[in-house]
């Protein structure tokens, strides 16, 4: 079955350490350079975030997810530096156009900001299994109702898809045609999606039957499958972030006092 | 007649990613005889049959219907001559009625309302389901709505049918209930391919056996030869029907597939 998740299990460290490690690395990321103020921080926090996605491997991933983003920056760069009001300061001609360095400065923090933001979350959907975040959370007093809803959307999406290939093949050998202009294609909707709400309702029902079974809605206290995924560094990366922040803080509340 | 080239694979390769090979160069001929396709879970037979259907296209060599490559053909222009009914019935069914479910296909393939509405209530007087035509297909219970598939595919008249596993959920007179519709349908010249596991019901039904395992082709002959191979069979993974086992335990020579050719043979013998 194919997954939906981007994630990818590589047996790297980041693979290895708690996922609240790597979402206390996202907010550390996004928080400590606003707190200290200075784009310069969030540049280190890219550095960062590049090198820690290389040396689990799944660099490589990030490729498409930057594509897309890159396009709509490129943009951002080139309509600030020629356009921006307050535009003055000549810093590049070619040809006929203008590029200003004020502009060009304001596109620049929102191409650190939006590379800061994509990469740190990348830092952790890549390399965290989605359940493996989920159950612990639920550990974490989540309600495993919520849990289990989340995981389950990783598991039925796939398993739509399947059932949307399966039910398309079914209808072709009846000669529907599925391929062709947008008319013909409404006319296969029906067909197609009728059969694939149907077994979901049939599924969902039968899904809800054998967690009862199983004692989702006991009272009792619950025990999990998996092993807590975490690894002894985990606790050290953690203080040390959040030694970060507090440190962040204080050198900014000093230095608005004096 | 039973030397008819139906279907004639050549030099049949597939693999759905590069260098994982499912099916690995099938050379063979399908005539009129009823065919079952028998193998371990996963041996490629589903694979196979969604190759003859246009489903999936070979990586290599080709399918030849009636002489004709169907890679020139769209899946649309094969579901005229070949039929699939698949294995889970809820992955087709979707009409309100069950006449208009099992009238989709004739109407698809473009036969005229009235030829299709005939065919229709003949496939559902077929298989045993005649009353229930004006009826909600999701209101029937797995096994009939099986049957709505079988008929909605065989209401298509089509040269060739394939099932798919037909004999799951279906209990002792579902299953008789099929036997006879194969049966029919030979009977009526059409080519009727089934994949299945149950080799009782393999013995009893049908007149061919190819078996299948790890995308190549262990035995094929008439249903008989095949389950006389105990130790090739084996080696796939396979029984013998019940019956075989039984009497070879027993230590006869002669070869039988059903109950009733057993105590036939007794009955002559005690005579
Ligand atoms: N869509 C797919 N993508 C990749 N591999 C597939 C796909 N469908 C099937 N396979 C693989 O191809 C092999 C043959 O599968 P196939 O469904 O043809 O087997 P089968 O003989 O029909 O088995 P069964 O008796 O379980 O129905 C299996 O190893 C399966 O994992
Ligand atoms: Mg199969």
């Amino acid at each position: 079955m194919k997954s939906i998740s981007l994630y990818e299990e590589k047996g790297s460290i980041l693979n290895k350490l708690a996922p609240e490690s790597k979402i206390l690395y996202i907010i550390l990321a996004l928080v400590l350079p606003a707190i200290v103020g200075s784009k310069m921080v969030s540049v280190v926090f890219i550095a960062i975030s590049i090198g820690l996605l290389l040396f689990s491997k799944v660099l490589k991933k990030t490729i498409p997810i930057l594509g897309v983003s890159g396009f709509v920056l490129l943009t951002v760069v080139i309509i600030q530096g020629l356009f921006r009001a307050g535009n003055v300061t000549p810093l590049l001609t070619l040809g006929p156009v203008i590029f200003y360095k004020e502009g060009l400065l304001f596109a620049f923090n929102i191409v650190v900001n939006v590379l800061n933001i994509l990469l740190s979350f990348c830092v952790l959907i890549l390399a965290t299994k989605p359940s493996d975040m989920i159950e612990n959370f639920v550990r974490k007093g989540f309600s495993p109702r919520f849990g289990y809803v989340f995981i389950s959307v990783f598991q039925i999406i796939p398993q739509m898809t399947e059932t949307m290939a399966t039910i398309t093949d079914a209808q072709r050998s009846r000669g529907m045609e599925t391929e062709g202009n947008l008319l013909v294609r409404i006319k296969a909707f029906l067909p197609l999606i009728s059969p694939v709400v149907m077994s979901s309702l049939i599924n969902t029902k039968e899904r809800a039957l054998a967690l009862e079974v199983r004692g989702f809605n006991a009272k009792n206290k619950k025990t999990f499958l998996n092993d807590e995924k975490k690894s002894s560094a985990d606790k050290y990366i953690q203080i040390t972030m959040i030694l970060l922040l507090i440190a962040g803080i204080v050198w900014r509340v000093v230095g608005c006092l004096k | 007649m039973d030397n008819n080239k139906i279907l004639e694979m050549k030099a049949l390769h597939f693999s759905y990613t590069e260098g994982d090979e499912i099916l690995k160069g099938l050379d063979f001929v399908i005539d009129e005889r009823s065919t079952a396709i028998i193998g371990q879970n996963g041996a490629g037979k589903t694979t196979f049959v969604k190759l003859l259907k246009g489903l999936l296209r070979p990586t290599s060599g080709s399918i030849h219907f009636e002489g004709n490559d169907i890679a020139n053909m769209t899946v649309a222009q094969l579901a005229k001559h070949i039929g699939m009914v698949f294995q889970n019935p809820n992955d087709q069914i979707f009409k309100n009625r069950v006449i208009d479910e099992v009238m989709f296909g004739p109407l698809k393939i473009g036969m005229a309302e009235s030829v299709a509405k005939q065919k229709a209530d003949e496939a559902l007087e077929l298989v045993g389901l005649k009353d229930l035509a004006e009826k909600n297909p999701y209101d029937l219970g797995l096994s009939s709505r099986k049957l709505v598939a079988i008929a909605s595919i065989i209401a298509m008249d089509t040269k060739v049918i394939i099932f798919d596993e037909p004999t799951i959920a279906q209990d002792y007179h579902g299953k008789e209930l099929i036997k006879s519709v194969i049966r029919k349908l030979r009977f009526e010249g059409k080519t009727v391919i089934t994949i299945i596991h149950d080799m009782d019901f393999v013995a009893d039904t049908f007149e061919r056996a190819i078996v299948f395992a790890k995308g190549n082709i262990l035995l094929d002959g008439t249903t008989r030869d095949v389950f006389a191979k105990e130790d090739i069979l084996k080696e796939a993974y396979l029984e013998q029907p019940n019956v075989t086992k039984l009497c070879q335990s027993l230590g006869y020579d002669e070869v039988f597939l059903t109950t009733e050719e057993f105590i036939t043979y007794q009955k002559a013998k005690a005579k």
